[in-house]
């Protein structure tokens, strides 16, 4: 089979991404308005979008964005919300072979959940860093772009209960595990039990940070005894 | 209005905080490659950390939001459409807000 080069892989990521393309540019638009509402102004508002690219953190950073800036507050928070960054992060061990680890490191910087997924669905021979890299640039664009567009529309977009949104979070990583669950079946049971470790700790009152690692231990424990009979 | 130079710091530290949990992962996944058991694991960990995450919220979520879930499952197990999945989801949320309405008539949805 011919290998696909760097560029074209890259520029296969950038297509692949356009579904998330549209929610990103949505997110973008509420988080411009909000960071206008918040007091920050536009060109900060642009340079915390093309530095952070994150929108959970930048939402999270927004909830402490008053004078002065808690920075120790404000730096938890964004980590908190960001670990599950270091877990996508292990996933693609096996799949950016083949460059510098400075390059790596570099565009590593565009990790980023739907082009992990996207990434580790693929069913064809890529150039993965290349993928995941045009696929995080396109959304690295749409999240700029989306961001000053909120930020200009901010007073028509006052009109929306950014409240009845909070969950358009979850529902994007709803998307996203669908896309997974195609050809990963045999991870369900894992999932599940992460799930369900999540919802058990969430009502035995434990706390947040504590609930993502735990659930996630159980469900890789479980993959691991899975692996470990199999290969008895 | 925060000083401009505390701006800068903090949104700095921040885009650093975000960096070194995408970089971690990746070399702590390095350092644990040779374990050949340890890749499905591996693979495994970001459907558990997205269930994880998502399972609560869900637990926790009123009516209306559990509607615009099952349909963004529903039309991605039949169309694969993320764009169709999240424009009906997010469509759900907001309409279900009557003041909403006037967000879909300026952003050209109704």
């Amino acid at each position: 089979m011919t290998a696909i080069t760097l560029q074209k892989s890259a520029w296969l990521g950038a297509m692949a991404s356009r579904g998330f393309f549209v929610s990103t540019f949505l997110f973008g638009l509420l988080f411009g308005a909000a960071a206008a509402a918040a007091g920050i102004t536009h060109w900060q508002a642009l340079l915390m979008s093309a530095t952070v690219f994150s929108a959970s953190a930048q939402f999270a950073a927004l909830e402490f964005w008053v004078a002065p800036l808690p920075l120790f507050t404000i730096l938890l928070s964004v980590f908190l919300v960001s670990t599950r960054n270091i877990l996508l992060g292990m996933s693609m061990t096996h799949h950016l072979d083949g460059h510098s680890l400075g390059r790596r490191m570099l565009w590593l910087a565009l990790l980023t959940d739907p082009a992990v997924v996207s990434t580790l669905r693929l069913d064809r021979p890529m150039e993965k860093l290349g993928y995941l890299t045009g696929f995080g640039l396109a959304l690295l664009v749409s999240w700029i772009l989306s961001t000053m567009a909120g930020f200009l529309a901010a007073s028509h977009l006052a009109v929306v209960n950014t409240e009845s949104l909070r969950f358009a979070g979850p529902l994007v990583m709803a998307t996203m595990l669908m896309l997974f669950a195609r050809g990963n079946g045999r991870q369900l049971p894992a999932w599940l039990l992460s799930g369900v470790i999540a919802i058990v700790l969430l009502e035995s009152g434990a706390p947040d940070w504590m609930i993502l690692p735990l659930a996630v231990l159980a469900g890789a424990s479980w993959t691991l005894l899975r692996e470990a009979s199999r290969a008895r | 209005m925060p000083d401009n130079t505390d701006v800068l710091l903090v949104i700095g530290a921040m885009a650093l905080v975000v960096y070194l949990t995408r970089v971690s992962g990746y070399l702590l996944g390095l350092q644990v490659r040779h374990i050949g058991s340890l890749r499905p694991v591996l693979e495994t960990l970001p459907g558990c950390a997205l269930v994880a995450i998502l399972a609560p919220a869900a637990w926790r979520g009123s009516v209306v939001e559990l509607v615009a879930l099952a349909s963004v499952i529903a039309l991605m197990w039949f169309t694969d459409s993320v764009v169709l999945a999240s424009v009906v989801g997010v469509g759900i949320l907001l309409g279900a807000d009557p003041l909403s309405g006037l967000f879909f008539a300026w952003a050209g949805f109704s």
